[in-house]
């Protein structure tokens, strides 16, 4: 057993009559590991599995070597900021970090010094003496990576993490999970919108119906992904006519323009050369306002993968 | 860090939430309503005592003077206008051929600690009733019955219904339980410390509510026959009373902690344990034992009043079939808390985050 990765071996996971994670067999290496899939997937169960919150009816979870059975160990390497948006009644943003690190059995005054220094680590050292209950969204979210991060782990576990972040603090948030994993540590995430987390993840868990539909490095799931096509969405003055010139292009294999002919979907199967005969219709004078990927989202990624038998 | 830093560490931070919990909050008024009775009582008693005092007071030799067969004038000229005095006519005959009403009179004297009720028929003094204006005696006897029916059997029961139940399945419900799991300690160290914060709050709030009780019941009474009692038994009921109190948190607090480990609903246990603790007169010996309630009540130190017109199976439900020795009752009740703890050790070990399920 690997004591350096977080290792699945065939975990099954009930709650009751529902499936949480079926035969799950999996290792994840150090770094930035996203896991992505829809709401209801088994997402979070792999994250409390691992962190010892639920237990496997079967299989094993190894962390590191540790069994999430032993938390005074697993612990001690181990932070997660859950999505649950709750802290105890009536703490502070300071409280709330300071007592996590009590337990962890830091000395006081190291106690407060690595609450600060979290705090700060988030942005928080502002906000640190109000109520969590009065702090916005965003912020308990801050709060709860500071909890997280406080005592230093080796594993950092969090769920939906980018949820409810300003694009400031959540490209300060990215540089954090960076720094985590350039300094060898396991950071692993949930997101069930893989643009979000694409751009920095070193490895791409993709779940639905809780098993595991594709993972390792995200290059290698955009190149499943390319083999099927790609939709957008075109926001322009004169759809219909986009639509015409698009048509004359081989790789577009549809194109749908709504009732107000402003608005563009659009197939390609190759997604370089729509982008090169988007600025050639540009060129050519039309004007386009907006384009957006349609099916970028982790619904979509399994309608290639699985074929929509989520 | 040892365990016991560890166990002290999760009681420190989980105490102010158990004092301040919105969600037990009713437990204070649990806790201190018997002694806003007292209190009450021994204000009353001693507005009423000045009254006496105030309003006619004769000497204690006067007062043990009264002899039946004295007529009312009699007792007016020696002692003085009462301070009550109540006159009434009985119209229905004693004797045939005896039509003339039966003249009855009621006059009371007080010599301040006393008070005398003199009852006159036709004019004549026919029964004299002396009693202390304030009975410590009594009071303690009342005292008893106050803590054993209602402080053992409801108070305490409820209140440690209220602190330890919330202590896992509060946090439940407030989604913040992971966070604890999420600490670097074993889950029976968890259970420990919170069940020493329940402990604390619920042992404090009880003993306090114990020791103002007992103020007020010896409030208002005279201070030589206080310091009197206090200096031959009084500290050491006091002490007893408190130590049943907390016993009884002791007791109480780890089966309701392991309840709300089992069950969600907390009415379900209350109503089960309420129904095993008042039937336990009736079980077998053995089966006796498992009650916290009947250690508690050998832990007592004045025996709770019986009426003797109680019926005997209502007698069997409020009295202890056989109680055990002092001793052996807090160890009892000792090695059923250790029992119990033991078990909601492995029901903590086997909880899960599943608040959607709450």
């Amino acid at each position: 057993m690997s004591a350096s990765e977080i290792v699945f071996s065939n975990v099954s996971k009930f709650y009751g009559e529902v499936l949480g994670v079926n035969r799950v067999d999996l290792r994840i290496p150090a770094g930035i590991t996203s896991m992505v899939g829809p709401n209801g997937s088994g997402k979070t169960t792999l994250m409390n599995l691992m962190s010892g919150l639920v237990h496997a009816n079967t299989g094993s979870v190894m962390v590191r070597g540790i069994s999430p059975r032993q938390p005074e160990r697993l612990m001690k390497l181990l932070g997660y900021a859950t999505q649950y948006d709750a802290a105890p009644r009536g703490t502070t943003g300071y409280d709330f970090v300071q007592a996590g690190l009590l337990l962890h059995g830091f000395p006081k005054a190291e106690a407060e010094r690595r609450t600060w220094a979290a705090l700060e680590r988030v942005g928080m050292r502002q906000a640190a003496n109000r109520k969590v209950a009065a702090y916005s969204k965003g912020m308990r979210q801050r709060v709860r990576l500071a909890h997280a991060i406080a005592h230093d782990p080796e594993v950092l576990v969090l769920d939906e993490p980018l949820n409810g972040l300003d694009p400031l603090v959540r490209a300060e948030t990215i540089a954090l999970f960076r720094e985590y994993a350039a300094a060898g540590r396991h950071v692993i995430l949930s997101s069930h919108v893989l643009q979000e987390v694409d751009v920095f993840s070193d490895q791409v868990i993709l779940i639905a119906n809780g098993m595991i539909v594709a993972e390792g490095q995200i290059r290698g799931v955009r190149e499943e992904m390319s083999e099927h096509p790609s939709q957008y969405l075109l926001h322009c003055r004169d759809a219909a006519r986009v639509a015409a010139m698009l048509f004359e292009e081989s790789h577009i294999v549809e194109a749908k323009v709504d009732a107000e002919a402003r608005t563009l979907l659009v197939m390609t199967k190759n997604r370089d050369a729509f982008s090169s005969a988007l600025e050639g219709i540009v060129l050519r004078g039309q004007e386009i306002d907006s384009v957006l990927p349609a099916d970028e989202n982790v619904d979509a990624l399994y309608e290639y993968l699985i074929g929509g038998c989520k | 860090m040892s365990l016991w830093a560890q166990v002290w560490t999760i009681a420190r931070l989980e105490l102010s939430r158990v004092f301040f919990s919105k969600r037990s909050f009713w437990v204070y008024g649990l806790a201190f309503f018997p002694a806003v009775i007292f209190l009450g009582h021994a204000i009353d008693s001693q507005l009423r005592a000045k009254r006496w005092a105030a309003e006619a007071s004769v000497t204690p030799a006067m007062l043990d003077s009264f002899r039946e067969g004295m007529s009312d004038e009699q007792v007016i000229a020696a002692a003085g206008k009462p301070a009550r005095d109540f006159t009434w006519k009985r119209r229905q005959r004693r004797e045939e051929g005896d039509d003339d009403p039966e003249t009855r009179r009621t006059m009371t004297y007080s010599d301040v600690k006393r008070q005398a009720q003199l009852r006159f028929s036709d004019g004549k003094l026919t029964e004299i009733r002396v009693r202390p204006i304030l009975d410590l005696e009594e009071d303690r006897r009342i005292f008893a019955g106050v803590f054993q029916y209602f402080y053992l059997r409801l108070a305490i029961f409820f209140g440690c219904l209220g602190v330890f139940i919330n202590l896992f399945r509060g946090e439940m419900l407030d989604r913040s339980l992971h966070y604890w799991f999420l600490a670097p300690v074993r889950r029976e160290v968890l259970l420990l410390g919170k069940y020493l914060a329940g402990l604390i709050a619920a042992g404090l709030i009880f003993s306090l509510g114990t020791a103002l009780s007992f103020t007020g019941m010896i409030l208002p009474h005279d201070s030589a026959d206080v310091q009197v009692y206090l200096g031959s038994m009084g500290y050491a009921h006091l002490g007893w009373y408190i130590l049943a109190a907390v016993l009884g948190c002791v007791g109480y607090g780890s089966v309701f902690l392991a309840s709300g480990l089992l069950l969600r609903n907390p009415i379900v246990p209350a109503i089960v344990i309420l129904l095993w603790e008042s039937a336990n007169g009736f079980l077998p010996d053995a089966l006796q034992k498992l009650s916290v309630l009947h250690y508690l009540q050998s832990v007592c130190p004045v025996p709770a009043p019986m009426d003797s017109g109680v019926p005997p199976l209502l007698r069997m439900l409020l009295a202890p079939a056989a109680p055990s020795s002092t001793l052996a009752a807090v160890l009892g009740l000792l090695g059923v808390t250790a029992l119990v703890l033991f078990a909601a050790s492995h029901a903590v070990r086997r909880l899960e985050i599943n608040y959607g399920t709450e």
